[in-house]
Parts: C-alpha cells; structure tokens; sequence
C-alpha cells in the first residue's frame, strides 16, 4: 500500500504489527463468564439475535406440524376449536414478528459491519436493547399457549372478534407483546440505516456499495412506513379492549375496516420486508457462484427501490372481498401487477450474471435454485390473485395458504438456508457439511412440494382457511393427507440443517479463508474470525475489492489500513460520509454494559403488565426504564473525547467527536422520527377515515374541542419551539446566560401548551367511550401529550448536561438532536390543532 | 442524504458530478407514482362515499384522475431526462462501477431513469384503472 | 365415449376428464354454475397456462444457465436478457393481464338487471336469510340455505351483527364480506341447477369451520313453489309424538331463540325453525337433516359446534328428545 509495502518482512514491521494487534485485541474483546451476556458487540448481538429467531421459527414450525396433524384427516378431534385457533394465530405471528422480520435484522446486525469493513454499528447498545426487547417479547408471546390463553384471532387480529367477542387475555397479548417487538423492529431499522450510510469504508462510494446493502437500506426504510401504522393500530385497538373506546365498533360510529387498513398498510409492506433481505442473500451468493460481478447492479438497485415504494400500494388486496368499489380494488390490483416487474428484473439479474460467468455448483446454490424453483411459482400466483376477479374466490381459501408459503418459504427460508450455508464459516471458521446440506435440501425441497402444491387445488376446491375441521365428502380428503405427509417431510429436512448447524464440530479442520473466492469485503474475515471484524479498515475502490483490488486482505491483515490500532485502549470505528463515502470522524463505539438489559426488562414490564390490568404497575415500569434510558444516554452518549481528534493511519486525522448532522446520533433521531410521523399521519388518516364513512363525523353541531384551548396550545408549542432552537444557537455561541434563559423557559411553555391542548377536548367535555368522534380526537391530543412529556424531558436534560459540563458550545450533540426532535415536535402539535380545531369548521 | 463536497479530496470541484450529490433524485419518480396513486385512491374513496354514492358513476373524477396522470408522467419524464442526462455525463457506460464521483453521479442518473421506467408502467397501469372502470359498483 | 379407441387426441381429452372431474364438488370454484364462478374459472385456467409456460420457461433458462452455458456467452447477450424477459416481457404479459382484470370487474358487479333481492346476515355461527314476499309483505325469515331460480341475477344484500363473515358459495360467484356496520353486496347468476355448499370464508371465532348452508338452484317455477310455501306458517304436529315435541319445545323455552311461525315461539336469537325440516342439513350444515341428528344436535351443540350460544338439552329424557326431533323434522 505505502511505504511499509516496500519491505513486507521487515522484522521491525512485523514487531509493530503484533504490538498493534494485541492492543486492538483489548477493547473489542467479549466480556466473560456470566458477563458475557453484557456484551454489546454485534458479533455477539448478532449472534444471539439469529439464535433466538431461529428457536422460534422451530416452535412455529412445530405449531404448523400440529395444524397439518389435526387437518390430515377430516372430522379429526386431534385438537379441540379453540387450541386449533390458538395454534394458528400464533403460528403466523410468530413466523412474521418473530422470525421474517427479525432474522433480517438479526442477520443484518452479524454481517453488516463485516459487509461494510466496519468494526461494529454505530449504536451496538441499541441492538442490544432491541435484541433483549425481542428475546422478552417474544418468550411473552410464545408462552401464553402453554398456559392456553393464547391469541386466538388469527394473525391480522380483525375486530369486531378480538375487541368484543373473545374472552381473555389473548388479545392483549398479542397487542402488547408485539407492539413492543415492532419497537425493538424500528430501533434496528434506524441501526441498519445509519449503518449503511455512515459507516461504510473510506472509497465505497455509493454506486460501490454491496448489493446486500442498498437492500437493507431500503428494507430498513421500509420498516420505518410500514411498522408504525401497526403501532398506531394497536393502540387504537388496545384504548378500545383496555378503555372501550370505540374506534372499530360501529354501534358508536366506529368501523372495523379501518384495523384492517392500518393492518394491512403495514402488512403488505411487510412481506416485501421479508422477501428483499433474502434476495439480497441471493445476491451476494449468485455473483460469488457465477464468479464474476453481477450482471445489472443498476437494474437490482431500480429494483429494490420500486419495490420498496410499489410494496405501499398494495395493501388493500388483502380486502378486495370487503365490498369497497371497484375503482379502488382496480387502483391496488394495478399495483399488485406492477410490483411484480421489479421482482422479475432481480430474478433476470441472476440469471444474467449466471449466463455471464462460469457458474460453479455449490450447496448454497442448492438452496438459491430450489428457491427459484418456489418462489417463481409463489411469484405466479401472486400475479394471479393480485386480478381481484379471481381473488373473490381465491381469497381466504387454501389457494392463499399454498401462495403465501411459497412466496415465503421459496422468497425468505430457502435463501436464507442458503445463507447459513454460504456464510457460516464467518461464525466460527467452520464449514457446514455439503453432504448433510444435499440431504436436507432434497428433504425440503420434496416435502415442500408435497405439502404445498396440493394446496392450490384445495383452496379451488373450496377449502376455507382457517378451518379446524372439514368434512369427509367435500373432496378434501387425499389431498390434505398428502399436505401432511410432504409437510413433516419438509420438517425432516429442516432438522437435517439444524443438526448439521449444531453439530460440534471441534475436530474439524478450519475452513481456509474466503472458501468461496467471493469478491466481497466479509470474506478479509480470518477463519476463525477475530472480534475487531477487519484489521485495519481499508479504501475501497471496487465493488467486489476481493477480486480487483490486488493484495488488499494481506494489506488489511499486516494493519496498513485505517484504525489499525487502539492506543487509547477504545472501540473504535469509521464514520464517512453517505454518498462518497470520505472519512468524516473516528467515532468511539460504547463496550459492554448491563443497562440494555434493564432497559429491556423495564420497558418489558411497561408492556406487558397491562396485559393483566396492573396499570399502576405499568406505569412504575415504565418510570423506571424511562430513568434507565436516561441513565443510558448520560452515561454512554455524546461523551467529549479526551482531544478533539486523532490519527487514523495513513496520515489521515479525524475528529472524535461531531454534532449535528455530520453525527450519527443526528441520523438516527431524524430517521426514528421519520417512524414516529408515520405512526402520527396513520392516527391522522383515522380521523379522515371516518370522514369518508359517516356523514356524522365530525358531528353537527360540534361538542367540541373547541377553537380556543387548541390555538393557545400551538402558540405556546411555537414559543417554546423557538427558545429552543434559540437556545442552540445560543449554546453555540457559548452565551451560558442566554442559553439557560431560553432553555429555562421553554419547558413552562411546553408545559402550559399541553396542558392547553389538554384542555381543550376536556373543558368540552369529550367522553372517548361514547362515540369515535370524541375517541378519536383524544387520541390524537394523546398522542401529543406524550411527545410533549418527551420534549419536555429533552429540554430539562439539555440543561442539565451543560450544567454538568457534558454538554459545551463545541459539543453540543444533545442540544442538535434535541432542536431535531423539536421541529417534528411542532409538526405534530400544528398538525393536531389543525385537525381538531380547524378541519371541523372546514368539513 | 444530500452531500455537499466541501472538502479536502482529490475530485475536480468544478465538475457537477463532484458538487451535486443526493440520494434523494432516485426516489423523485417512485414518490410521484405514490402521490398519483394516493391522490387517484383518496379521490375515488370520497368521491363514491360522499359524491355519488355506492352504485353512482365516476364521471368527472375520471377526468381528475386523467390531470393527476398527464401531471405525474410530467413529473416522471422530466426525472428521467435528468437522470438520462447524468448517466451519459462525460465518458462512461453502465455499469457505472468505476471508484470516481463522475461514474457514481452517473450511476445515480442511471437509477433515477430506471426508476423513471418503472414508475411511468405503474403510474399508467394505475391510470388504466378509470378507462375500464366507470362506476362506483 | 368409445373406451377403445385410445388416439393420443383422446388421450388428452381423457386427461382432461380425469383432470376437470377432480375439480368437482360441492364447493369447487372450478366447476362453475354460476355466471361469476364461471368468468372466474376461465380467468383463472388463462392464468394456469400462462403460468405453467412461464414458469417452465424461467426454470428452463435456470437450468440452462447453471449447466449448460459455462462461458458462451457475452455480457451484452445477459443484458439483453434483462432487459427482455425481466422488463419488456413481463410488463407486456401484466398489462394484458391487468386490463382482462379490469373488464372483469364491471361485468362481475354490475347492479343492472337484477330481479330479487335477497338479505343474508352471517351471525356466530350461522346465517339469518331474508327473502322478499312473494305477495309482496313483510320479509319472509329463514335460515341456514337459499334457494335460487335458475337463470335469474340475484343481489344478495350481506349483512353482520356481530363479528366479520364472509359469504362464499364458490360454484356461484366470488365471496364478498359481511362488516357490522355495513352492508356489503353480491351479485350472483346461477347456469345450472343443482345443489352446491356455501361457506363462511373469514375466520369468525371458535366454530368458524361449522358455518356452511347449502344453495339449491331449481327451476324458476318450483322456486315459486318453494317461496310460497317457505311464507307459510308451519304445519301444525301431525302425530302424538310431534305433538309432544311441539309442547315440550314451547315448555323448555325453545321459543325464546327461535321462531315457528304458527306458534307461540316467536324468538328472533336463533334460526328461523318455521320450516327447519325441509332443508338439507342442521346447525349450519353440520348434520344431516334426520330425525336422529336432531337429537344429537339438540342433546349435544356444544360438543358438535364448540362455543355455540344454544345450550345443550342433553338433560332432557330421551322420548322428550325424541319427540322434539320428530316435531321438528316434520316442519317441512
């Protein structure tokens, strides 16, 4: 590379490498003994986090092996109605919320920073956090069949049933204990995010990037639309079991079409959050097999943005049966068809890139074509129920039940079994065996087919979904047996992969390094890998720099790359910036910690003791994470180096600390408050909703809230606003007086504004349980108040902080990201007033 | 995701491809398909719930679906002759893969007119939504 | 069909018997008798080619690619096969798709020449069917099955009181959904008479699987008959034993939930039981309609539909169960 390239066998090189070595080695390793389950890394998190969605995805499969038992033959008393539907409810939840989902981010976080030559996330905590919510969530979820208070509404939960008419608590688990994961979700979407845009290698410019990562940003993107209109329909939802507000319940003006909405707004997008991780599995496999660069990385680029759009125009092909007009069933059905041009361009791609190189068979490979093989055909009848004609009896038949696992086991399990197989030496050094992986992929594959072909015909048949039972003359009978049968098949082959994951596999010999000869940056990893991920994080100048960029592992190994070292005894990583990626700032990555996990296991209780009425309880919990989080960000963010910047290597000196949006911490609140408004506009879209369905919404004459209390609320919003933003300008202008002034003013602002808004639908004595209009207008003044709590919360801690002295003129990320928060802050108060207050006198 | 290279680093600050570099151009086309889509569905939702009724005729909100289109494929053509124009900036085809701020202005022309392309079949095949449908039914 | 002669050309139509033979039954979509139903299976046996073809093709080029091509060909030949059969093949194939869709639509919900209106209400777990008088009274209430004139568009206006529905009878049409709070419609124009099943498609609680009624399609003219005599009030008992069933019926507040017409029993919870015993099955297609399943039905509902709102009279004598069942299904 430099000049040390000159003589590589220097002693006194080689002496400098090692000293370096050992030093980096410090910071990043694991913590051990039972303090290993403080750790934060991501190859620890990551790890954890795949574990554990892979034991769900087992515990859902053994559900789905009860379901084809109990419907292998007809009139079967295997298990009883209610244990059926409890099954299935939690056997689709738990494939979507606790497997699809996760294992991307699960995966996402192992591999990413491998993937981008970076030593970690920027917010290793923040994974951590995420994976112990999930971990929480989930045992929560999971474990309610065991007590027989599961779920039992089906996976989309649809009221009138689930607010009304089933007894229990398996709602509210279902609600609670999934909201909680989808927050877990959305904090690993906004990780992934930055991820990709701010911690690539210096070089890797943005039309350089790997495939796998313009998936994840637009999957992570996705997440940030898709997941919060769910958000905001469990709440809407949980205020009608807990508090019997009306919003789905059409005796007092509610409608229970518009869960469905919210539902499948998020629902839709979701499939395509599952699908297009595993396509990007795909495509970093296909270019390594072929052994040449991708054939139309542009065209895979178009891609997976337009599916990332098109995937939102989608959802109402889940409700072309509800009777709404034809027009709008013919708008989404357009749509449905379109989203599958961009799906084919990526099959294309692949076998472009196949037709293009010397394509060499390989286990994982196994897995991508019988992935084609299935998805194709998932793909085929996804076109055909997309034409509403033929969804009206397709819909909520077997025909539904064959398509969707096709598209999911042919467009996400297989591509990933081709992932563990193709990435797993990355774990431990050790390779998986291609014998037991033919034997499990045939296993699969065939049992697969068996089980699910047949399905199409049984739903033409007329099979409805969701059926404990049928009877014998119907012409069901073979065919489901023959389901069963391929269905335990698959699970054979399944069990096949797992032993040959969790086999120990001690005496074999280390896989050597880069057994694929793949062209990507995760394979500089050392068999078996080292904690720091890459020695010393290089330039990039290739999109495949394995491949073009000659002695690059033997110069990332001997350190002549960036951060090669850790004098200061820290973790360490690169920040550059989002398109060019130019080296911007050494960022310090926080080490292990127990905080994540009290953070957890608080914000847990906060969710999930509602689930029992203990709302006392639940607010005492949710307290006390809120102290903990405090606690967190004090003790672990925006801390001021001990100098304002240090030598990467390479002559190159870069910052260690940055504010405002050259910061990672700038990104992430401005993208989590992307999901935030999304999950405001899904509210606001209720409001307008039931202006389309009633002619009384909102009622004439209007009880209230009024035009005065919601006014002086946004004038005080505004002010406070404005000091706010006044007092960073004042921070950094390091006017102490000034800035504690304004600062020390804003919270009575904040505070008389929500009490103002407060007011406004209270003096006028609104009662949310007597009709939607009054619901639905609290809920958005409640949604309000909350952020008015946070805000207020943010301006004391900035105060704070500079009172303590963590916070100056120079190092102000607190008081950047609190004025960020701000702006969307006013947004939702201005927002909220003009649809309360304003759209009534308007409509 | 805008950037603006203001900084130390060995590209030619007079070339447009150094000084103009945003993610957002790619996004321009496929977020004008969801405005029209959004628009066409929330038109069609209030006109049939609130103008005409449940087996009423669409009539003149097939005429606003028909402007949001031509206004849309507007949009959306005159996004890809931006994106045309950057993919065929100076020297240079696809793939675009070259380690210079040239290819990757290039290649994020290039991907804005793709997803021009796509956007324009969607947005279309949206539209052809109201030439065959003409009631509320 | 001469069996003998066995020319491949009969080879495929015998394949082709065999095939569309499997894809009869009671509740097959692919044996349409109605006009809906109808378009829909030529719709869908379209896509069931194109499918198959493009499918062989994809896989086809798979297996080329992977196997074959080691090298032959340039990078320009992969880019034109991206470009064509990623991008120019397939939008052409989903626009024709997506524009016969289109033209579907319309044909398939037009309100246009619609001769009876009949009302459905899908309730946990069975269905509450009005149907129009035929000398033009109040509505006549029935239960559990529909009848239909052979050749005649019907609406049927869908309706739910408690939770979602969906009303399918898949040999006639496509199904549409029954909200609370809404009422939702079906067009619907039996080819063929016959008797088919109707399902509820959406999951709707414990019992969903047990919510089914049988849909006869009958000459216009015997569907007159059957209308005419569906508006009666039921026949009085016509033997002791009925007799008994009737009194035991009205003494064990039978009549609370369920209406005779004729009778004291007027209640409106339940199925209409004015003419319980000339329909095809019990408890929403469950049990057949015998004198025996109706003791099973009545001693026993909830371990045949779990969850079900009627309480089981298990406790009641045999000949008093007797004697109802027998009332009952002679209340043809």
């Amino acid at each position: 590379m430099t000049d040390s390239a000159a003589h590589p066998h220097d002693p006194a090189d080689l002496e400098r490498q090692k000293a370096q070595e050992a030093r980096l080695a410090i910071p990043w390793q694991a913590p051990k003994g039972w303090r290993y389950w403080s750790a934060v890394n991501n190859t620890e998190v990551g790890q954890w986090y795949t574990t554990v969605a892979f034991v769900f995805f087992l515990f859902a499969g053994v559900l789905a092996l009860l379901i084809r038992t109990q419907l292998a033959v007809p009139e079967n008393d295997f298990l009883s109605a209610g244990t059926y539907n409890q099954i299935f409810t939690l056997h689709g939840s738990v494939m979507m919320f606790l497997f699809g989902v996760p294992i991307f981010e699960a995966f996402s976080i192992l591999i990413l920073p491998q993937l981008l030559g970076a030593r970690d996330l920027p917010f290793p905590r923040l994974s951590a956090y995420g994976f112990w919510c999930f971990v929480i969530g989930g045992v929560f979820v999971c474990g309610s069949i065991f007590f027989g208070v599961a779920p039992e509404g089906g996976w989309f939960m649809y009221p009138p049933l689930t607010t009304a008419y089933q007894e229990g608590i398996g709602a509210d688990i279902w609600l609670l204990g999934l909201s909680f994961i989808e927050i877990a979700s959305i904090a690993a979407a906004v990780e992934l995010i930055v991820g990709v845009l701010k911690t690539r290698p210096p070089g890797m410019r943005i039309n350089l990037i790997p495939l796998y990562a313009w998936y994840i940003l637009v999957v992570a993107g996705m997440i940030l639309f898709a997941f919060p209109p769910l958000i905001a329909g469990d709440l809407l939802f949980e205020l009608e079991r807990a508090f019997d507000w009306p919003f789905f319940d059409h005796t007092r003006g509610g409608d229970p079409l518009l869960w469905q909405h919210l539902f499948w707004i998020f629902g839709h997008p979701e499939v395509y959050i599952i699908f297009l991780p595993a396509v990007a599995l795909v495509a970093m496999i296909v270019p390594t097999a072929a052994q040449r660069p991708i054939v139309g990385y542009g065209w895979i680029v178009l891609a997976a943005v337009g599916t990332g759009f098109i995937s939102f125009g989608l959802w109402v092909h889940h409700m072309f049966t509800t009777g709404m007009p034809g027009i709008s069933l013919a708008f989404f059905s357009a749509a449905s068809e379109a989203v599958a041009i961009p799906t084919g361009v990526q099959i294309f791609c692949f076998l472009a890139t196949a037709l293009a190189g010397r394509f060499t068979k390989s286990t994982p490979m196994l897995f991508v074509s019988g992935a084609l093989a299935i998805f194709v055909l998932g793909g085929l009848t996804g076109v055909m129920v997309a034409v509403a004609p033929f969804d009206f009896q397709a819909h909520d038949t077997y025909f539904i039940v064959a398509h969707l696992h096709y598209v999911l086991i042919g467009g996400m399990l297989f591509p990933v079994t081709a992932g563990i197989y193709y990435f797993f030496p990355l774990r431990n050094g050790k390779q998986l065996s291609d014998k037991l992986g033919k034997i499990g992929f045939w296993l699969m594959f065939i049992g697969f087919n068996v089980a699910f072909l047949p399905m199409h015909f049984t739903g033409l048949l007329g099979m409805p979904r969701r059926v404990y039972t049928y009877p014998a003359d119907m012409g069901f009978d073979v065919l489901n047996m023959v389901s069963t049968v391929g269905a335990f098949v698959f699970a054979a082959g399944v069990l096949v992969v797992l032993f040959d994951v969790v086999r120990p596999k001690g005496k074999q010999a280390d896989s050597p390094r880069n057994p694929w000869r793949a062209g990507t940056l995760e394979w500089l990893a050392q068999m078996p890998p080292r904690n720091w991920g890459v020695r010393s994080i290089p330039i990039i100048k290739s999109r495949y720099p394995l491949w073009d960029q000659p002695n690059l592992m033997a110069d990332v190994d001997a350190g002549r790359y960036y951060l090669a070292d850790a004098e200061e005894g820290k973790r360490e990583t690169l920040i550059t910036s989002t398109i060019d990626s130019r080296p911007i700032q050494c960022l310090r990555v926080p080490g292990p910690t127990w905080i994540t996990l009290w953070a957890a296991v608080f914000t847990g209780g906060a969710f999930i003791l509602p689930t029992y009425k203990l709302y006392t309880a639940a607010l005492v919990s949710a307290a006390i994470a809120g102290v903990v989080i405090l606690a967190w960000l004090w003790t672990g963010t925006a801390q001021i180096p001990e100098k304002p910047e240090k030598d990467v290597g390479l002559g190159l000196k870069l910052p260690l600390y940055a504010s405002g949006p050259k910061s990672v911490g700038w990104w992430a609140m401005f993208i989590t408050m992307i999901g935030d408004m999304s999950a405001f506009a899904s509210l606001v879209f209720g409001y307008f909703f039931f202006w389309t369905v009633h002619e009384d919404f909102p009622p004439d004459p209007l009880p209230g809230p009024g035009l005065t209390w919601p006014l002086l609320a946004a004038g005080l919003a505004i002010g406070s606003w404005a000091l706010t933003l006044l007092a960073r300008h004042l921070n950094r202008r390091d006017a102490a007086v000034g800035f504690y002034l304004s600062l020390g003013l804003a919270p009575v602002l904040t505070v008389g504004a929500a009490a103002a808004l407060f007011a406004g639908p209270h003096l006028s004595g609104l009662d949310p349980t007597t009709h939607v209009y009054p619901a639905t207008v609290w809920v958005l003044v409640l949604w309000t108040l909350i952020h008015f709590g946070i805000a207020l919360i943010m301006q004391l801690y900035c105060i704070a902080r500079r009172a303590a002295g963590r916070m100056t003129a120079v190092h102000d990320i607190d008081m950047q990201n609190v004025g960020l928060f701000w702006h969307f802050m006013l947004i939702t108060v201005l927002v909220t007033v003009a649809v309360i207050a304003g759209f009534p006198r308007v409509a | 995701m805008n950037e603006r290279n203001d900084e130390r680093h060995s590209d030619d600050q007079h070339k447009p491809a150094a000084r103009w570099a945003s993610l957002w151009l790619i996004t321009v086309s496929p977020t004008i398909w969801a405005v029209h889509f959004l628009l066409c569905y929330v038109t069609a939702a209030i006109w049939c719930a609130r103008v005409v009724g449940r087996n009423g005729m669409l009539g003149d909100a097939r005429l606003l679906i028909a402007a949001y289109t031509v206004v849309a494929l507007v949009g959306i053509v005159l996004t890809a002759w931006r994106g045309y124009r950057q993919h065929s900036y100076g020297e240079g085809s696809a793939p675009h893969n070259e380690d210079s701020s040239e290819d990757r202005y290039r290649f994020l022309g290039y991907a804005t007119l793709l997803l021009s392309g796509l956007s324009a079949v969607a947005t279309i095949f949206v539209a052809l939504s109201a030439v065959f449908i003409r009631s509320c039914a | 069909m001469k069996p003998t002669v066995l020319a491949p050309r009969s080879g495929l139509l015998l394949a082709t018997a065999i095939l569309l033979a499997g894809c009869d039954g009671p509740q097959s979509a692919l044996a349409p008798a109605g006009d809906g139903a109808e378009r829909i299976a030529n719709l869908f046996w379209w896509m069931l080619g194109g499918s198959a073809v493009i499918w062989t093709l994809v896989l086809g080029l798979a297996a080329y690619v992977t196997r074959f091509s080691r090298g032959k060909h340039s990078l320009v030949a992969s880019r034109w096969l991206i470009l064509g059969g990623g991008v120019v093949f397939p939008t052409v194939v989903l626009s024709a798709l997506l524009i016969y869709g289109l033209m579907l639509i319309p044909a398939l919900r037009t309100p246009e020449d619609v001769g009876m209106r009949v009302e459905v209400s899908g309730e946990q777990w069975w269905w509450r069917v009005h149907y129009p008088s035929p000398d033009g009274g109040g509505p006549i209430e029935l239960a559990n099955e529909v009848r239909l004139p052979l050749g005649e568009r019907v609406a049927f206006d869908l309706l739910s009181p408690d939770v979602i529905h969906s009303f399918w009878v898949p040999s006639l049409a496509g199904k549409v959904d029954m909200i609370p709070g809404r009422t939702t419609e079906l067009i619907v124009q039996p080819t063929q008479l016959g008797t088919f099943r109707g399902a509820c498609a959406e999951y709707c609680g414990t019992a969903h699987a047990l919510m089914n009624f049988q849909v006869v399609v009958m000459e216009p003219a015997a569907f007159e008959r059957w209308l005419a005599h569906q508006a009666e009030p039921a026949q009085p008992p016509r033997s002791e034993i009925a007799q008994r069933g009737l009194e035991s019926f009205l003494a064990n507040g039978c009549g609370a939930c369920h209406a005779i017409r004729g009778t004291e029993a007027d209640g409106r919870l339940g199925p209409d039981l004015t003419h319980v015993g000339s329909r095809l099955g019990l408890g929403a297609d469950v049990l057949p309609n015998t004198t025996e399943a109706f003791v099973r039905w009545i001693g026993h509902t909830d371990r045949i539909k779990p969850d079900v709102r009627m309480p089981a009279y298990g406790m009641l004598p045999d000949d008093e169960l007797a004697a109802l069942a027998t009332y009952l299904s002679e209340l043809e």
